[in-house]
């Protein structure tokens, strides 16, 4: 799985890099900053948790790649 | 190689763009006395090939068509991916919101029956009548509508004047924008192919894309090959800015040296626009899509400029870096907040403060942070040109200038509202 962020929707509550700090870190005006997006595993539990609390409901974890935009 | 020019030349002030054919003229053929009404174009290109969808796909195949627009996909597989039948839309973007980019107004001015051509071809390929055209200016839009009058099989065709800035511009914002939503691209990453106007299937592309389709049904796969270079045969249409031979639109066969494209001057190029690649020069470089984005400087919508020697290089780039921030749709955070932050950092630079590192940092955060390539394409400006001008950024670290004004050779417009 792959961790998303629909920026359209992210209002920079940083929730996510407090559940998920070894992946999601936080820019200066607070907004995620993603390192590793794939998630497999164990792992997959605390990035399900990340996704739960996003009260944007901007992180999300996807199956496949995205296909790139054009 | 022969030098047309073909309207305006000499006369930049009150009739920019001068408009030039290099070359073999294809999209703009016979547009030398004007704009071409309906009897002068049938004469110029003729009647476009009937083509089911497997054909067109083919034709497109065979000439390595792309998109013209700035992602440069490939049409065959843009075509092959839309469903064939009623329910799928054929859109034409022409909103060309980048200011320094005017081919696409040129074309739609000059020869809009070659756009109404194609994309009434890849209409009935697709066996639909669904077409919109979205156009950005005034003079395009009465061109088609004028356009359109003349001919008998106008009649599905929608033209909506769509003003919505570089971002709104972008394909799956006008896609929304022409289905009555808001002109922002969207933020899951649904492909117009997919999820197009009004939630349906859609062939999108930009305007050139669409004339050298209809190009390619008028003259035929070999005709249309016979020029250009085997990466990616037949002309482009192309906006060339500031210190080059030939200011304005000008249309070229591909596989020219960019030298002689440009001029042999020296001087950091920027290559594909606002969202483009400063180089150092042309140097060996050739004019194809595939070429240039293998050499790292795609050519996006075509834009190609090189600054002249009397403005403030430095100073340029903050004026159009300060542009890209206030062209963000202002709806992800990283785009609303880093552009802006990226900019002043500029600015700073620019007033001999050594903030390169501080520029490196805040460039380093955009790419991939956003609904669409806004905060990505801005971020590769910025760095390319602080890479491409040592010189310029050395002058104004030493002397908190460089002693020149800037004289707004890039031009950066107003605000849609």
């Amino acid at each position: 799985m792959r961790l998303e962020i629909d920026w359209t929707r992210c209002d920079g509550h940083g929730l996510c890099a407090r559940l998920l700090p070894e992946r999601i870190g936080l820019d200066d005006a607070g907004f995620p900053v993603l390192g590793d997006r794939m998630v497999e595993g164990d792992d997959l539990t605390h990035a399900r948790r990340a996704v739960s609390a996003c009260p944007r409901l901007a992180l999300r974890l996807e199956r496949a790649p995205t296909p790139a935009p054009r | 190689m022969t030098t047309t020019p073909l309207r305006g030349a000499g006369t930049h002030v009150d009739t920019w763009p001068p408009v030039w054919v290099l070359g073999a003229a294809h999209v703009l053929a016979g547009t030398s006395g004007g704009r071409l009404d309906l009897s002068a174009h049938r004469e110029t290109h003729g009647l476009p090939r009937r083509r089911d969808r497997d054909e067109l796909v083919r034709d497109a195949q065979a000439v390595r068509l792309v998109g013209r627009g700035g992602a440069a996909f490939p049409v065959a597989t843009k075509l092959a991916g839309v469903p064939v039948g009623s329910r799928t839309h054929v859109l034409v973007n022409g909103s060309e919101g980048e200011p320094a980019s005017h081919k696409d107004r040129t074309l739609m001015r000059l020869a809009p029956h070659l756009v109404l051509d194609g994309a009434l071809a890849v209409a009935r390929a697709l066996e639909t009548r669904r077409v919109t055209v979205a156009v950005g200016d005034a003079a395009s839009y009465w061109s088609l509508r004028n356009a359109l009058d003349e001919r008998p099989d106008g009649d599905g065709v929608r033209v909506a004047s769509h003003r919505h800035g570089f971002v709104g511009g972008e394909i799956r914002a006008v896609a929304r924008a022409m289905s009555g939503d808001v002109a922002r691209p969207p933020g899951r990453r649904v492909l117009p192919t997919v999820h197009g106007v009004d939630g349906r299937p859609t062939f999108a592309s930009n305007v050139e894309t669409f004339a050298q389709l209809a190009v390619l049904l008028g003259r035929g796969v070999d005709a249309f090959a016979s020029v250009g270079d085997p990466d990616e045969p037949g002309t482009t249409l192309l906006t060339l800015i500031g210190d080059v031979d030939h200011p304005g639109v000008v249309e070229v066969p591909t596989g020219l040296p960019l030298s002689a494209v440009v001029g042999e001057r020296v001087g950091p190029l920027l290559v594909g626009g606002y969202h483009g690649t400063w180089i150092a020069g042309p140097g060996d470089l050739v004019l194809s899509r595939p070429a240039l984005r293998t050499a790292g400087a795609p050519l996006n919508a075509g834009v190609l400029a090189r600054l002249p020697h009397d403005t403030c290089a430095l100073g340029e780039v903050a004026a159009v870096s300060r542009w890209l921030a206030g062209e963000s749709a202002a709806q992800c955070g990283p785009c609303f907040f880093g552009l802006p932050s990226m900019a002043d950092s500029v600015g700073r630079l620019c007033a001999g403060e050594d903030v390169r590192s501080d520029i490196a940092r805040r460039v380093g955060l955009l790419p991939g942070r956003g609904a669409c390539a806004h905060p990505d394409g801005s971020a590769a400006f910025v760095r390319s040109a602080l890479a491409a001008m040592p010189d310029e950024v050395d002058a104004h670290l030493r002397n908190r200038g460089c002693g020149r004004p800037v004289r707004r050779a890039l031009p950066v417009g107003v605000r849609a509202a």
